[in-house]
């Protein structure tokens, strides 16, 4: 790269600008549903859009006052935070011996549950949980749920327990420990990195998921994403209610994945990439 | 030996639950779906027997065919847009160094909502009254536009949203690419007197292809099936506009009830996702240095 100095000082101008201009193309819609949630609702549907403007919580005191939104929320944690739970307890021994064994059953069956469309397993979930009277129970949509996060906690635990030395756990069997003994004392403290990431990207996913809770709950198990679909429905009439409904709903996955943004992208990509 | 054997016992156990819930919630309904696929219907809507019954009403179904060219016309036109601007921007990121973590949190934010949040809240920039899309086309002197309420223009604007959603995503994948390549190549480039545009069409992206395969992959199997934007935005309108193979599979199923025929057609939809990750996949193998 044949360069005078003073040519590439310019181009390191241009790439920041260019990256500015980025930055504010993928921030803007954000903001503005923010920005709309903080509407007197005379003035969220004012044309030409105002941008400076007295902000209210109008909007989230009548999303809280006029639908039950505040137990959805709670329906959507325990739907969330349960089939975390599920995938963890399940996925990290599974993972473990996944890593040790070298059997590769779960990592094919985790990838067929990322690849095939939802609706081919509603489809037979639905004459299934009809048939024990289910549907609308938290289980089945915990259990639907857990079918999301599972596969993430063994994609992401495996290459976590493929890079713990095997001498380690050779020497604790020399010495007599047992499976079960290395998997909780040696093992498990040793990923509790991965442990958090998987558990963070787990609850993100879960939380996010919309096609099992459409069809799966009922009106009192419906969650804040399913509920969402009513929102729309009114929010014809309020825009400014809809949007603070929006926002409630984004905050908990932006927050965990500020949280984990450094190694979300490995994670993501099923360790195809490191970050 | 009976430590051995003791030994196998506690790792068959803890692998266990994760197996018993893997046949149970995930290989069972499969193959289930497969089997109700396969059986055939009386007008009463009884099984009466066995046969492709479901699968021939697919071929002559010119629902299915537009399901079918709608997938693909926006997996191929949301695809290209992802991955150009998506290496695009890693290249800006890259050439920019150091990537502090508000900027990286400030990237991963479309993509980590939830999709229902993201058409939540583009229904209402781009409502073709008073959506502020339509304003700024109007101060800019152009025609306002009927976005996702058009035949012609809802694809496309499902496509521009997605991109704004998964843009990101495709960068830091490139991104991690980037960081990767070997930096003797470039030494060498320089010392050769190479151009700018020599270093990055016969250096950069020919060492990027694995990635930028690994990111089609990816994006693929998401694509393919599309829902959630659009169940909420549009449920396939206006006019099965936007009527996507997953989209007119769910409603065969949850609304008209013809789980038999959604079945064919989830699986028919899986066969595809299937395909084009084991090309893609052949692909990679092709590329990889």
């Amino acid at each position: 790269m044949a360069m005078k100095p003073s040519d590439s000082r310019w181009l390191d101008w241009i790439n920041v600008v260019l990256l500015v201009l980025a930055g504010m193309i993928v921030m803007t819609p954000t903001a503005w549903m923010i920005l709309s949630s903080f509407k007197p609702s005379y003035e969220v549907i004012a044309f030409p859009p105002k941008l400076i403007f007295t902000p209210v919580i109008e909007n989230y005191v009548t999303l809280s006052k006029q639908t039950p939104f505040l137990s959805y929320g709670i329906n959507s944690l325990i739907v969330t935070v349960g089939s975390t739970l599920f995938g963890l307890l399940l996925g990290a021994p599974a993972a473990f011996v996944a890593s040790w064994t070298r059997i590769t059953w779960p990592a094919v069956v985790a990838l067929m549950a990322r690849m095939a469309p939802g609706t081919l397993f509603l489809l037979p979930w639905y004459v299934m949980f009809r048939q024990v009277d289910m549907i609308g129970s938290y289980w089945a949509l915990i259990l639907t749920h857990a079918v999301i996060t599972l596969p993430i906690v063994i994609w992401v635990l495996l290459p976590y327990f493929d890079n713990i030395p095997r001498s380690i756990f050779e020497a604790a069997q020399v010495d007599g420990c047992s499976p079960f003994r290395i998997f909780r004392r040696i093992a498990l403290p040793l990923v509790s990195s991965g442990l958090a990431v998987s558990a963070i990207l787990a609850f993100v996913f879960s939380w996010n998921f919309f096609l099992f809770s459409l069809v799966l709950s009922n009106s009192q198990t419906k969650t804040l994403i399913a509920a969402s679909f009513n929102f729309i429905g009114e929010g014809s009439t309020n825009w400014g209610g809809l949007m603070a409904a929006a926002t409630i709903i984004a905050l908990p996955p932006l927050i965990l994945a500020a949280i984990v943004q450094r190694w979300l992208i490995s994670g993501l990509t099923l360790g195809a990439v490191k970050g | 030996m009976r430590v051995e054997q003791n030994h196998r016992g506690q790792m068959a156990a803890m692998s266990m639950p994760a197996l018993v819930f893997t046949v149970g919630m995930i290989a069972f309904p499969f193959l289930y779906t497969i089997w109700m696929s396969f059986q055939t219907y009386s007008s009463t809507g009884q099984v009466t027997g066995w046969g492709g019954d479901n699968y021939l009403r697919m071929v002559v179904d010119g629902q299915f065919w537009n399901g079918i060219w709608i997938t693909l016309y926006l997996y191929v036109l949301s695809l290209v847009m992802q991955l150009v601007l998506g290496t695009g921007l890693a290249l800006l990121l890259f050439r920019a160094k150091r990537l502090p973590g508000i900027v990286r949190s400030l990237f991963i934010s479309p993509f980590m909502m939830p999709p229902v949040v993201a058409g939540m809240m583009w229904l209402v920039i781009l409502d073709p009254s008073l959506g502020a899309a339509n304003w700024i086309l109007t101060s800019l002197g152009l025609p306002p536009s009927a976005w996702l309420a058009s035949p012609v223009l809802v694809v496309p604007t499902l496509a521009m949203i997605d991109t704004w959603q998964w843009t990101p995503y495709v960068a830091l994948i490139v991104l991690g690419g980037l960081q990767s390549l070997p930096p003797s190549v470039y030494e060498a480039a320089e010392i050769d007197g190479a151009s700018r545009r020599a270093v990055f069409f016969r250096i950069t992206l020919p060492l990027l292809l694995p990635t930028l395969v690994t990111a089609m992959i990816l994006r693929s199997v998401d694509l393919l099936r599309f829902f959630d934007l659009i169940y909420i935005t549009t449920q396939g309108g206006p006019s099965n506009h936007s009527m996507t193979l997953n989209i007119y599979g769910f409603r065969v199923g949850f609304e008209f009830f013809q789980l038999g025929y959604a079945g064919a057609l989830m699986v028919t939809l899986s066969v595809l996702v299937l395909g084009a990750v084991m090309a893609f996949n052949r692909l990679r193998a092709v590329v990889e240095w």
